[in-house]
């Protein structure tokens, strides 16, 4: 079983998908397909916990089932729900034909043919060759009891549909949890989980995330960009940029056609770095010369 | 020498208690998965060891810092055979590990002033303590005091949720049980069944200024956060001083005396100096970042006697105020005669606090209780949003 280079394996195959993670998270990611666990990441947002998930998918080969959560979801919207349209339809029809029966049109009116299978169900009963990755983007968005219903689901892999029965996986899916820590989430939950933070990169990797995202950004671009985000983190900002937040702010500079920064154009861009208004005023703030001039030396 | 794996197994035995004693749940489950996934990694590198064990053992953020030192203790300078319970220095993880209470102190007893004051109170009627500044309590009446305190009204501010429950009217039709009813009459659908949005409790911060000037204010607010806690509600609670740490975990233990131990043991500035501005920095770029404050009712309990940046002070509540729901101000001080809110930090708290109360007894704070649960808004009906002044006046 002990492959001693599957680390670096897994971590070249993502980088083929422009994914470039740290060997924590190749690691971690290694294991939840040799273990066939769960993972939860979290991390600030921007850092890339939902990119892992889209690049293990392209990895593994499998289909990306994702599920966003948000508050208030529950099972019509996570597992599965009726088509009340096509049921409301068929009833009509059989009435047309006088051919309603109750009690057989309600059996009939509950079979699987009536069911839309929501994301959970998907990623049960798939039928690909390769396990797909189930993305349940978000947890910390849903309630408790969604949190709770999930727990049991990502303990045995199945579901009991009351009119239908129970649908098992025949292979399980490969789940990744993502979480920006709103709140905790179960220890329940956590348990069944690998768990892995995911940090700010290092510049020498944000350059080289940046360029493998952005095909043709002139290098001496990136790397100032990249360090000039890097000493914004260092700023005491309300929200700090993430790596998603350089790569917009690249694209938008290469769209503009720049090869390097300059004062003008940083400012007038600052806004694809910085959501927050308190944090472009502390930057335009007599900061920004020392900002270039420190990302140009770089 | 034993079989590799043995020695492996043994170790990482070991691991865990080390792990365990310094406050991380590690059960045979997840020390079962952090061997099997060192089997998968293999020991050659040390970093995919200490990924492979941080990801199986590990749950959350929190438990890092003590983890990362247990590993260095253990793995990196612990010698040889496994000595799990020797000599190996590890921090204690705070927020869970339990607080360090004395074990021969006796429920109820024990405390310096108790006997002398219990025997002169027991003849006081509750009434007089409720109304008692908790200043002047000694820590038998604080005891009595948690007592009342479980008699207080309920403090659970509600909002709509966008959960959905069953009503024969309501907001949304319920498609599903609507079909099932319209096949008893030929798929017509007479008799519409609805759902409604859910009313659920919103979320609770309490920010508690525990500095020198408030020490004797901050014990009784533990207690009352204790008192709602008990009941099911989920409260986050902070405290600050020069610092902020997070009270929540304490919280839910049952014995007040080892909560206010262990809120005690947690706070090396108990009884400091203050720095809200900070603090309240520290609370808005970790916690309410992540979302915490959107659509909470948060309480600031302080005498706003900044002696830090008051500009920051100014910014952090802007911040605080504009996420949150409502922004309670309880300053214990302001039940004292001739108080105005003079300090500093109180103007600028005045500018952005939307109710403004006084907390220096167990009147207060029921009247507290009410403008949470929003019961004092029904009242005042009418009136939109209310601004300072429209708690109920002190008894």
């Amino acid at each position: 079983m002990a492959e001693p280079d599957s680390i670096d394996t897994l971590r070249a195959q993502l980088a083929e998908h422009a994914y470039l993670a740290d060997r924590g998270l190749a690691t971690v990611l290694t294991l939840a397909l040799a273990l066939e666990k769960p993972v939860l990441l979290e991390g600030e947002a921007g850092v890339g916990k939902t990119e892992a998930a889209k690049a293990l998918a392209l990895v593994t080969g499998g289909r990306l089932i994702r599920l966003q959560c948000y508050e208030g979801i529950d099972v019509a919207h996570a597992l599965y729900d009726w088509n009340h349209a096509r049921q409301l339809l068929y009833i009509r029809t059989l009435e047309a034909a006088e051919a309603l029966e109750p009690t057989r049109t309600l059996h009939d009116l509950f079979g699987r043919e009536f069911l839309e299978a929501r994301p959970l169900l998907q990623a049960i009963e798939h039928d690909d060759a390769i396990p797909p990755v189930l993305l349940i983007d978000e947890i910390d968005r849903a309630d408790d009891e969604f949190e709770a219903f999930l727990l049991e689901l990502l303990s045995d892999f199945q579901v009991t549909i009351p009119e239908i029965g129970t649908v098992r996986a025949k292979h399980r899916p490969r789940v990744v949890l993502t979480s920006n820590r709103t709140r905790d989430l179960h220890d329940a939950l956590k348990r069944r989980c690998l768990y892995h933070w995911i940090g700010h990169p290092d510049t020498d990797r944000e350059v080289a995330i940046v360029r493998a995202r952005v095909p043709g950004v002139p290098e001496r671009l990136a790397v100032e960009a990249a360090t000039f985000v890097a000493s914004l983190r260092d700023l005491d900002l309300a929200k700090v940029p993430g790596v998603a937040e350089t790569i917009d702010w690249i694209q938008a500079l290469v769209a503009l056609g720049q090869a390097e920064l300059d004062a003008a154009v940083v400012d007038a861009t600052l806004g694809t770095v910085l959501k927050h208004h308190e944090d472009i005023e502390l930057v335009r703030d007599g900061r920004l010369p020392k900002l270039i001039a420190h990302a140009r030396e770089a | 020498m034993p079989a590799p794996g043995d020695v492996v197994l043994e170790r990482m035995v070991g691991f865990g208690r080390v792990l365990r004693a310094a406050g991380l749940e590690v059960g045979p489950g997840r020390l079962q998965d952090a061997l099997r996934g060192l089997d998968v990694v293999g020991l050659a590198r040390r970093d995919d060891v200490y990924h492979t064990l941080r990801a199986t053992l590990v749950a959350r953020r929190e438990e890092m810092d003590a983890f990362d030192a247990a590993f260095a203790a253990y793995w990196e300078e612990a010698p040889g055979m496994p000595q799990p319970d020797v000599g190996i220095e590890v921090p204690r993880l705070e927020p869970s590990a339990p607080p360090p209470v004395p074990a021969h102190e006796p429920d109820g007893g024990g405390d310096e002033s108790g006997e002398e004051s219990t025997t002169v109170l027991a003849a006081s009627p509750d009434e007089r303590l409720r109304q008692r500044d908790f200043a002047d309590m000694t820590v038998a009446e604080l005891r009595r005091l948690r007592r009342l305190m479980e008699r207080l009204p309920d403090t659970t501010p509600k909002r709509r949720s966008r959960r959905l429950r069953a009503g024969t009217s309501g907001d949304v039709l319920d498609a599903r049980q609507t079909l099932r009813r319209a096949i008893r009459t030929q798929g017509l659908p007479f008799d519409p069944a609805f759902r409604r949005r859910k009313q659920v409790p919103r979320k609770l911060v309490f920010l508690c200024d525990v500095s020198g000037s408030m020490e004797p204010y901050a014990r009784a607010i533990v207690m009352f956060l204790q008192a709602v806690t008990v009941t099911g509600r989920r409260v986050e609670a902070f405290a600050f001083g020069t610092r902020i740490t997070r009270l929540t975990p304490h919280l839910k233990k049952l014995d007040p005396a080892r909560a206010l131990a262990g809120a005690g043991g947690l706070m090396p500035d108990w009884g400091g100096g203050t720095r809200i501005g900070d603090s309240l920095r520290r609370y808005n770029d970790v916690w309410g970042r992540r979302g915490l404050t959107r659509g909470a009712v948060v309480v600031i309990v302080s005498d706003g006697w900044e002696r830090g940046d008051l500009t920051l002070l100014d910014a952090e509540l802007a911040r605080i105020s504009r996420q949150a729901h409502r922004l309670v101000w309880v300053n214990p001080l302001k039940g004292h005669d001739g108080f105005a809110p003079l300090a500093g930090g109180m103007r600028i708290a005045l500018r952005h606090a939307d109710v403004f109360v006084e907390g220096h007894n167990l009147v207060a704070l029921e009247a507290l209780a009410d403008v949470l649960s929003e019961r004092s808004l029904v009242r005042a009906a009418g009136q939109g949003r209310p601004k300072m002044g429209s708690a109920p006046d002190r008894a």
